[in-house]
């Protein structure tokens, strides 16, 4: 009996126990959980609630300036699709995106191939190629200004000392974007080296000595070794830079305001202009979710693959 | 003999690559000592005929630039701090905490990284305009104290550390926030240099952000108040141009600090990127 006795009495301080425990453990929760609770609520309010104010904010044709915030569906979309602005806007930008993407990556392999060496010598140089990327586009943007200048630029008196015609690089049409395109190249250039070089670096040494057994020349491993076995590399740098590119502003704000003829018109810039000169925030909202969407794909490009190119090395 | 031909030609283009890829801050460097009249020589000269240290004062007595500097510094030192302590405890949390949704909470703060701050500055504007902190550091401050990327990086580190290290401090009576600062954060102590490095330079050259955030003189930053300062020169340039140099390299000068100081850190920050 004394046994059977014990046993539910062990049990109820075994409950007794365990409720103790819980309850311990449920505070032990709480207090992990609030020293998540800072950052969570700064991102909860700074970015997800005016994410989706954002979304709101573009089927109302509110304006920043009036009390006036009423729902018009997609109104703001219709007159966006409908507008000749918004198609030179995304020509501009496109065109933007494509030469900087490309430029960049090509010179920034062909450095990687230049500067891919272990030496100390080596390694003190790339630090200057890579600098440009720590400093602000701001001052970058003025120093190009100088150089790109159309009267005493140097780029101008050097065209002059050779008996070039100077060219009025920032306010004719045909030039702007480019100037913008030679900015961003030269801030960008040195981080996909030092990205390429890392994968480089990744590329196993056996198939280089393999293939050099069997007579291949230097240019044939390029092209059959490290050009393919450095796709994931490339692929990475192509959608990152995508989406970097994209939201170029700086320099269009410093350089060009956009001009000129609305040449260096990008998006973003577009964006500033509706909703903080024009003060039309409905609208601005609605190019906001058009750019915004543009992101989400290109990132789940990237997610999509780089899944696939884990399982290809895996 | 054909291999250490290779290997000069290869140091010869190297050496002229570099020189090229430098030559636009060797010129707004030696640009900033010029005067306005060697601005506009027909032959330019690559070394200025005469050191004019008085542009950096001029530059300086053209706009407030001391006081963009000092709010400079505020922007700046009060984000790091912000988001190194906000960081190392969201990353605590995620790393060595038990509580429901976790993980589910963490992916919540992944999905922060895609969004870009142009998608979310109109509300964020509103909101401060409301709470009557434009052109106040709250603006320039508060909405960059939690930075995703950097909870991130801290949360892999902490993940690294062995749990019997903060079981042992427990045992001997340290509470969480001891075991936080005392311990881990001390051993993931190159991580927090890191994001120090990265969340100092990034702030410290952002510009749309404090753009819209501010707009009296008082409160402007340098990065937008050298923008204001070349918008006054608009047209006049070529007279202007040695003391606008003269403000950038003031305005890069503490990057280029950091930049030999700590790169070690800018490396670590470039190589953990790839896995953004």
């Amino acid at each position: 009996m004394k046994v059977m006795d014990s046993r539910p009495v062990g049990t109820q301080q075994e409950a007794i126990r365990k409720s103790k425990r819980s309850r311990f453990r449920k505070l032990e929760a709480l207090k992990d959980f609030s020293f998540a609770l800072p950052a969570l609520i700064l991102l909860l309010v700074f970015i997800y609630y005016p994410m989706l104010n954002s979304f709101y904010l573009s089927f109302t044709n509110w304006n920043m300036t009036k009390p006036i915030k009423k729902f018009i569906g997609f109104d703001n979309y219709v007159y966006l699709f409908t507008s000749d602005t918004f198609y030179n806007v995304l020509r501009i930008t496109f065109t933007y995106m494509i030469l900087d993407v490309s430029i960049t990556l090509v010179l920034g392999l062909l450095l990687a191939l230049l500067f891919n060496s272990t030496s100390r010598f080596f390694n003190f140089l790339r630090t200057f190629i890579f600098m440009p990327h720590y400093i602000s586009m701001v001052i970058v943007s003025m120093i190009f200004l100088w150089i790109f200048n159309g009267q005493y630029g140097l780029l101008n008196e050097l065209l002059k000392l050779f008996g070039m015609e100077p060219v009025q690089w920032l306010t004719n049409p045909r030039t702007a974007l480019w100037v913008l395109v030679v900015v961003s190249v030269w801030k960008g250039v040195g981080f996909t080296m030092i990205i390429f070089i890392a994968g480089l670096r990744s590329i196993p040494i056996e198939y280089y000595e393999a293939s050099g057994l069997d007579g291949a020349t230097k240019w044939t491993q390029l092209w059959h070794i490290t050009l393919p076995l450095l796709s994931p590399t490339t692929l990475f740098l192509v959608i990152t830079h995508f989406i970097s590119s994209m939201q170029v502003f700086q320099s269009v704000d410093i350089m060009t305001n956009g001009g000129p003829l609305e040449s260096t018109k990008a998006m973003v810039y577009w964006i500033y202009e509706m909703a903080f000169t024009e003060f039309k925030t409905g609208r601005a909202s609605a190019l906001v979710v058009i750019f915004f969407i543009i992101i989400i794909l290109l990132t789940m490009l990237q997610m999509f693959i780089s899944r696939k190119t884990v399982h290809y090395e895996g | 003999m054909m291999h250490s031909l290779t290997k000069t030609t290869r140091i010869v283009i190297a050496l002229l690559v570099t020189a090229l890829m430098f030559f636009p801050v060797y010129w707004m460097l030696i640009t900033s000592f010029k005067t306005p009249a060697e601005l506009r020589l027909a032959v330019p000269t690559f070394w200025p005929e005469k050191l004019m240290w008085e542009n950096f004062i001029d530059a300086f007595d053209t706009v407030p630039f001391y006081r963009f500097t000092v709010n400079t510094i505020i922007q700046t030192v009060g984000i790091v701090v912000l988001q190194i302590n906000i960081g190392i405890m969201a990353a605590y949390a995620f790393a060595k905490g038990s509580f429901a949704g976790r993980d589910k909470w963490f992916l919540l703060v992944l999905a922060a990284l895609i969004v870009p701050e142009q998608v979310i500055f109109v509300p964020v504007y509103v909101m401060m305009s409301k709470l009557h902190w434009i052109n106040t550091y709250y603006a320039l401050i508060i909405p960059h104290a939690a930075s995703a990327y950097g909870i991130f990086l801290l949360r892999q580190t902490f993940r690294s550390i062995n749990n019997d290290v903060i079981e042992a401090a427990k045992v001997d009576g340290a509470n969480r926030m001891q075991v936080l600062y005392r311990i881990l954060t001390p051993m993931a102590l190159p991580t927090v240099a890191t994001m120090v490095v990265i969340s100092f330079i990034h702030s410290w050259n952002s510009y749309f952000w404090p753009l819209i955030m501010t707009n009296s003189n008082q409160m402007r930053v340098l990065t937008v108040g050298i923008a204001m300062m070349r918008d006054s020169i608009a047209g006049n340039e070529a007279l202007n141009m040695h003391l606008l140099m003269a403000a950038s390299v003031v305005v890069i000068l503490p990057i280029v600090i950091v930049f030999i100081f700590a790169q070690k850190y800018i490396v670590a920050a470039m190589a953990s990127s790839t896995f953004k």
